[in-house]
């Protein structure tokens, strides 16, 4: 690397790392802020499915047949029970679980016990217990299930062995005995699933922000406070002041990048059991560490290109942010694209469209199945193109006209 | 040494420019055809009113603009041909250029020391002498940011000096400054010429032109109506000091505002 190119980089990182407020609404506000916004999603969601196991629900019970309570103890549901005789009305309950305040009515046939009894074999009456819930009430679906399947499972069981003996000559064949060991699954490959969703997606919009608040201030910032015409009249090559300044641009927006991304991170873990999944299940290849890395390198140094091109020509900073609005829609657009459709099914003449092929890639490589033309097609076209339009930026800082207004 | 062969400047304009100067042409003739040649061991003061062209002219020669027309020669190199050699001889200051404001006057000279190529050692030295020379160590520590004008001006003009140039090239050097620190500049800018550099200065202020420069340029209209030794111009215009000949060149050569 050329000296002029090195003190450039040299002094941009200490233009920031020395200003106190420039860090802190670079990197710590935005990273404390993903954090909070995160974690308050997490939790928000973490809420909802805990207080439904933690809700103990109302629950009605009429003609209540002797021996259900040994049952439903046994089978430790657990509930708010009303016993109701015959007599008593259950619309006023009907409309109460309407409402949404009452979770389960169950209704057992009157002399439920003596029909059981009486029955001696074909024909005979089969007595029937009738559930009343709301399938739009989470609370009362969840009650009507736990109650059928353990209170009056438990129930028709000692039942069943009181009328024939051995039940487990009724039972033919059991269902996974054990339901965890039936599970059969990737942890990584169903973590990298979920992630894939939303990474590359979070990473795009992320590094371009980066890209975007940086590149602003130190071009067209500086071009507005007159500073950067003091770096035109040094000995150096227009080249290595751009080169100087995108390295060092790069270099800061991938940290940015980094506390974002270990922010989101960091937000969701607090999800506990989180639906993202435990993200150090996530296991790289070092050949895949090394594809997701040179990836983001070069999307990085794209960005960095795109916002210097656009900062560059704009003549003010409010000038500046709005031209690169356009380019942060597009970014964002093709980010969202991929959120939808997964990447290894597509075509590969689709890894030769510049940003949408990295999300591809990011979300290939997550679940493990970026194939090395996908993966080299991307690095190829989003490297040519950073290389052009960098290019076109030491173009314009060549020109009179875009320096100088001249 | 200095040449400059028949510089014109154009500057295209824009819709906006276009109106707030109320004209229907798209093009500014800044400077027209204008030659002049400043030669090492003197000062050569281009003095003319405001835009007149001055900074333009100054612009081209240390390579920020280029020539529409005609040819500038720095130091023996066409402006058009090794831009970075040149900027290597040449120090210019300018009140559009300005240092880094979140930076100390240390820093920056440092840093454009190293631009420069220079060693630490050096760099220094260089930044001992030229901050007791004007002033600048009991603040080199200070934010630019922090600084008056004065003190801006004098620290740019220590940190353009760095690299102890052979041609120097001051656009308006005294502007803001206060008596004493003028004259500080000026003193410097003599000592320079005693040691052989070449230097060319743009004012609008008759004094100093007439106690500091051995040429004078008189610029109006971005034409050079006169040039020479301030006995020359005051004998040509047959008048007895520099103001009034001024006076007597922008009668004459004012085109549109020739009432004044
Ligand atoms: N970037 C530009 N675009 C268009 N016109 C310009 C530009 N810069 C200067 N001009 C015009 O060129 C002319 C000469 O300007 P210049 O700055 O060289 O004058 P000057 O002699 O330095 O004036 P001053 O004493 O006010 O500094 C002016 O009419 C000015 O309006
Ligand atoms: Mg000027």
């Amino acid at each position: 690397m050329k000296n002029g190119t090195k003190n450039i980089i040299k002094k941009e990182l200490t233009r920031v790392f020395t200003d106190k407020k420039l860090i802190l609404s670079l990197f710590i506000l935005p990273g404390v802020l993903i954090m909070v916004m995160y974690s308050i999603m997490g939790n928000l969601i973490d809420n909802m499915v805990s207080d439904i196991g933690d809700h103990v629900p109302n629950v009605y019970i009429q003609n209540s047949p002797e021996g259900l309570e040994d049952a439903i103890q046994a089978a430790g549901f657990k509930a708010n029970i009303n016993y109701l005789k015959a007599s008593d009305e259950t619309a006023s309950v009907q409309d109460s679980i309407k409402a949404g305040d009452t979770d389960l009515l169950v209704v057992f046939d009157e002399n439920f016990m003596d029909t059981i009894y009486a029955y001696s074999g074909n024909g005979d009456a089969i007595p029937e217990v009738k559930t009343f819930y709301n399938p739009s009430e989470e609370y009362s679906s969840t009650a009507r299930d736990s109650f059928v399947n353990s209170a009056l499972q438990a129930f028709r069981q000692t039942l069943l062995a009181e009328r024939v003996g051995n039940v487990e000559q009724l039972q033919i064949f059991y269902i996974d005995k054990v339901p965890e060991s039936s599970v059969v699954m990737d942890e990584g490959k169903a973590t990298g699933k979920s992630l894939s969703m939303l990474l590359p997606f979070l990473i795009n919009i992320l590094l371009f922000q980066g890209a975007m608040s940086l590149g602003v201030d130190a071009i067209t910032g500086e071009k507005e406070r007159g500073t950067l015409s003091s770096m035109l009249l040094s000995p150096i090559k227009r080249r290595e002041i751009v080169n100087g300044k995108l390295i060092s641009l790069a270099i800061l927006t991938s940290l940015s990048a980094v506390i974002y991304v270990v922010s989101v991170v960091i937000g969701i873990q607090n999800l506990q059991g989180g639906s993202m999944g435990d993200i150090s299940k996530l296991r790289f290849s070092p050949v895949e560490l090394v594809q997701l890395l040179t990836i983001l390198l070069v999307l990085v140094y794209l960005f960095v290109a795109v916002v210097a091109f656009v900062a560059v020509h704009a003549r003010t900073q409010k000038e500046a942010a709005t031209y690169v609005l356009p380019m942060y829609i597009v970014v964002m657009l093709a980010s969202i694209m991929t959120m939808f459709s997964g990447g290894a099914d597509k075509g590969i003449k689709y890894f030769a469209l510049p940003i949408y092929n990295s999300c591809l890639c990011i979300q290939n490589l997550l679940v493990g199945e970026l194939t090395i033309q996908q993966y080299g097609l991307t690095i190829g076209t989003l490297a040519l193109l950073a290389f052009l339009v960098s290019a076109l930026v030491t173009k314009a800082f060549n020109s009179e006209k875009v320096m100088f207004n001249a | 040494m200095i040449c400059i062969n028949n510089l014109t400047k154009v500057y295209k304009l824009t819709r906006k420019q276009m109106q707030e100067q109320k004209t229907k042409k798209n093009m500014k003739k800044a400077v027209d055809q204008l030659s002049l040649k400043a030669v090492p061991g003197e000062i050569y003061g281009l003095l003319g009113p405001n835009g007149a062209g001055k900074t333009t002219v100054l612009r081209c020669v240390a390579t920020l603009l280029k020539p529409t027309d005609g040819s500038i020669s720095v130091g023996g190199i066409d402006t058009l041909d090794k831009s970075e050699e040149i900027r290597k001889k040449i120090s210019f200051l300018t009140n559009e250029i300005k240092l880094d404001p979140q930076f100390s006057a240390k820093y920056m000279f440092n840093f454009f020391g190293r631009l420069h190529g220079l060693d630490e050692a050096a760099i220094n030295e260089r930044r001992e002498y030229l901050f007791n020379y004007f002033g600048i160590k009991g603040f080199e520590d200070k934010k630019i940011d922090e600084l008056s004008t004065g003190m801006k001006q004098k620290a740019s003009l220590a940190v353009s000096l760095v690299h102890d140039p052979e041609i120097v090239i001051f656009d308006e050097p005294t502007t803001g400054l206060d008596i004493v620190t003028a004259r500080s500049v000026t003193d410097y800018l003599k000592l320079l010429k005693e040691e052989g550099k070449t230097i060319i200065i743009s004012t609008h202020i008759m004094t100093e032109a007439e106690k500091l420069c051995d040429r004078i340029g008189i610029i109006i209209d971005g034409r050079l109506v006169m040039e020479g030794t301030l006995d020359e111009i005051l004998k040509d215009t047959n008048t007895a000091d520099l103001e009034d000949a001024f006076f007597e060149l922008y009668k004459q050569n004012s085109r549109e505002e020739a009432c004044i």
